[in-house]
């Protein structure tokens, strides 16, 4: 449990200070793709870091009634309520199932917070841009109308979310 | 100086929320005026008070170089003056001349721009100058002594500046942002203590950290007090653009009206007064124009050719009641009687009251003719739920041929909510206080099945009593009886809400929700609970509506 924990803590606790490194690295390898990572089932999907505010633990998520599908409930982010969004559901899989290394992305979305309950987050990875092709036709999926694009990298495959798309939730 | 060179663009707003309200006041004087000289009276303590607001409206303008806003205060202000030595001249052409220069004014001075057109303005200084050297004993009419008069801002008679501040309203919201905090972590606080007694035991350090917790929970209490009454404004401020408004609309409609306002002085926090204007302009614009009479019919019906609209605002219990009352004809109960029977709903079996009621449901005003003031695409309905949204309720009763009244009841404040904490289902929701009107156990055998709604005796009635768990859609609604019920109310409406536990009183802060969770009507907004958890406030006027169900 606890190397559980640290494995996720340690690149969260890394992601504030690559920020500014990110930011110094792009003028070498200009085409560097700054992605947060994290799991949903057996996959890996990847978000642009620059549209994550911070990673939260899962502390009681309050259901609403009469919520959009897709919405999980209201959480407490530092005395602002947060909604948070059944991204699983959203995607086609079964709802999550909160456990220990569920955690919240918080992310920003036209200058408003949404949280996005994940099975675990793995950690900040940086992809080479060319690594990346357009989302793969022939696998029909409810998920692939919400990823702009697939990057394989270092025998990982990462599925880049379309954020805009998959918090959408009136669609 | 001319508009066009107006150099003082961030003083315009200071110079509109210290003249409004002065050019609103010299407008209900001058209609209050119009009344006394057709009683008889001569009025001259408000045209000496008339003369001192007009005076610094034309100060503070000449300062601004707002040329028309100057030159119609300077031309009442003449016109004030004169009629103060001549009351041979106070006739009701004289009051049309002033009211429409009041009116005038207003619009002058809220409107407040450097772009101003100065035509109408113009056009009015000209018929004051012609009607007072037209007047009867015009020859000492003249302006010219006070032409010459020094010019500049002079602040109203005696108002106790020193004290006072001006402050954006948002610090005040920012500071209650702060209060909200700080109620949060008391309740944190005691909950910790609640579980540290739990587990080492009662003991002289504990005992203390009680009494600190208490004596907090005592500063957060004032601290909110003090706050909440910063945000208090009297109600006159909404209330006191109604003499104008009255008197424009029963001109319009051929009618003759008095208006009374009282209980000005009754205290609102500004956030439900700045919602609370649109919907009783509504109200009493509607009493003007649809709920009085003519004065022939008004006659012919043995009663006052003067129509009679009451405005009252009282504080009764924490809450804020507001009445809008006309001795008009009443409801049109076989109008909305055919208006719902057209829109497809039952009406043969309802009682009076819940007829007269219908007139919030939308598509049921029964105004037979669309007038500039009152139809103004703003219903009974779009006024109900402004209300409603405000934590409010309204209700209308009407008899025929004897008027019709209208009575607001709103919570003081939307920010801070005392409430009733219940479980359902292991979630924690609000139902505040104001709408509770007691808790109950609920013995299986006083609550009986009628058509597959829970029905029991309460004070004597027979009420409703429904499951919380169906009417908040809850995943595990266990089917049995819960344990405890709440009776809600909301007006003459009530109902029993089942629910597993009682939690307790508690002030809360109220949170909007997020534009992302739709538009629950179940819920108003949401909470942090002492523990950290969000919980949902109950929308106790919608569930009671029965417009808000889940299943």
């Amino acid at each position: 449990m606890s190397t559980d924990a640290r494995a996720v803590a340690e690149p969260l606790l890394g992601f504030a200070d690559s920020l500014p490194a990110a930011a110094a690295d792009t003028a070498a390898p200009a085409s560097m793709l700054h992605l947060l990572t994290f799991t949903l089932d057996r996959e890996e999907f990847g978000i642009p870091v620059t549209q994550v505010r911070e990673v939260i633990r899962v502390d009681g998520i309050t259901r609403v009634p009469q919520v959009p599908a897709h919405v999980r409930g209201v959480t407490n982010l530092r005395g602002r309520i947060l909604a948070v969004v059944e991204i699983r559901t959203r995607l086609g899989l079964t709802p999550a199932v909160v456990t220990p290394s569920s955690r919240i992305v918080v992310v920003e979305l036209v200058g408003r917070a949404l949280g996005l309950l994940v099975d675990r987050v793995s950690q900040v990875t940086k992809v080479p841009v060319d690594s990346v092709a357009p989302p793969p036709e022939e696998v029909v999926t409810a998920e692939t109308d919400f990823l702009t694009g697939v990057a394989r990298w270092n025998s990982r495959l990462i599925m880049l979310l379309d954020l805009d798309k998959v918090l959408l939730l009136n669609a | 100086m001319t508009a066009g060179e107006n150099p003082f663009g961030d003083l315009l707003q200071d110079y509109i929320v210290e003249c409004l309200p002065l050019a609103e006041q010299v407008g209900d004087a001058f209609v209050e005026l119009e009344r006394s000289w057709q009683s008889g009276e001569p009025g001259d303590d408000l045209l000496t008070t008339v003369k001192g607001r007009l005076h610094t409206i034309k100060g503070n303008s000449a300062m601004m170089g707002i040329a028309p806003a100057r030159d119609i205060a300077h031309a009442l202000e003449d016109a004030c003056g004169f009629l103060g030595r001549s009351p041979d001249a106070c006739t009701a052409d004289a009051a049309a001349l002033l009211i429409a220069g009041g009116g005038l004014l207003v619009e002058l001075v809220g409107g407040a721009s450097p772009e101003l057109d100065p035509a109408s303005a113009t056009a009015f200084v000209e018929r004051v100058r012609a009607y007072l050297t037209a007047a009867p004993g015009a020859a000492t009419a003249g302006s010219d002594r006070r032409q010459t008069e020094r010019r500049g801002p002079r602040s109203d008679e005696g108002e106790a500046a020193g004290n006072t501040v001006r402050i954006d309203f948002r610090r005040l919201d920012a500071m209650l942002e702060v209060l909200g905090e700080g109620l949060i972590q008391h309740s944190s606080l005691v909950e910790l203590y609640r579980r540290l007694l739990r587990k080492v035991g009662a003991g002289v350090e504990l005992e203390e950290l009680d009494q600190t917790v208490l004596s907090l929970q005592k500063t957060l209490t004032r601290l909110e007090s003090t706050l909440m009454e910063a945000r208090l404004l009297p109600v006159s401020t909404v209330l006191g653009r109604f003499p104008r408004l009255v008197r424009d609309v029963a001109h319009a409609e051929g009618k003759k009206v008095r208006l009374e306002v009282s209980g000005g002085e009754t205290a609102l926090d500004k956030a439900v007064l700045d919602r609370l204007g649109e919907p009783l302009l509504h109200l009493v614009s509607n009493a003007v124009a649809h709920g009085l009479e003519h004065p022939e019919e008004r006659t012919r019906a043995g009663k006052p050719a003067e129509g009679h609209i009451r405005l009252r605002a009282a504080s009764v219990s924490g809450r804020v009641i507001i009445r809008v009352s006309d001795d008009g004809r009443g409801l049109d109960e076989e109008a909305i009687r055919a208006k719902a029977e057209s829109l497809g709903l039952d009406v043969r079996n309802v009682d009076i009251a819940q007829l007269h009621n219908l007139v919030f449901v939308s598509g049921l005003s029964t105004a037979e003719r669309v007038t500039t003031l009152s139809g103004r695409g703003l219903g009974l309905d779009v006024a109900a739920n402004v209300i409603h949204a405000l934590g409010g309720t309204i209700e209308v009763e009407s008899r025929k041929g004897q008027g019709t009244a209208f009575t607001l009841s709103l919570p003081v404040t939307l920010a801070i909510v005392r409430s009733l904490i219940v479980e359902v289902d292991r979630e924690r929701y609000a139902v505040p206080l104001s709408h509770v009107a007691e808790t109950v156990r609920a013995e299986p055998e006083a609550i009986r099945q009628i058509n597959n709604q829970g029905v029991t005796q309460w004070r004597g009635d027979l009420i409703h009593v429904a499951d919380a768990g169906a009417v908040l859609g809850t995943p595990e609604s266990s089917r049995g009886l819960r344990p405890f019920y709440v009776v809600m109310t909301a007006g003459a409406k009530r109902r029993g809400l089942l629910v597993d536990r009682l939690i307790g009183h508690q002030d809360i802060v109220v949170k909007g929700l997020d534009p992302a969770l739709g538009r629950p009507t179940v819920v108003s907004g949401t909470t942090i609970l002492g523990d950290g958890r969000v919980a949902c406030i109950l929308d106790v006027v919608r569930i009671l509506d029965g417009v808000a169900h889940v299943n």
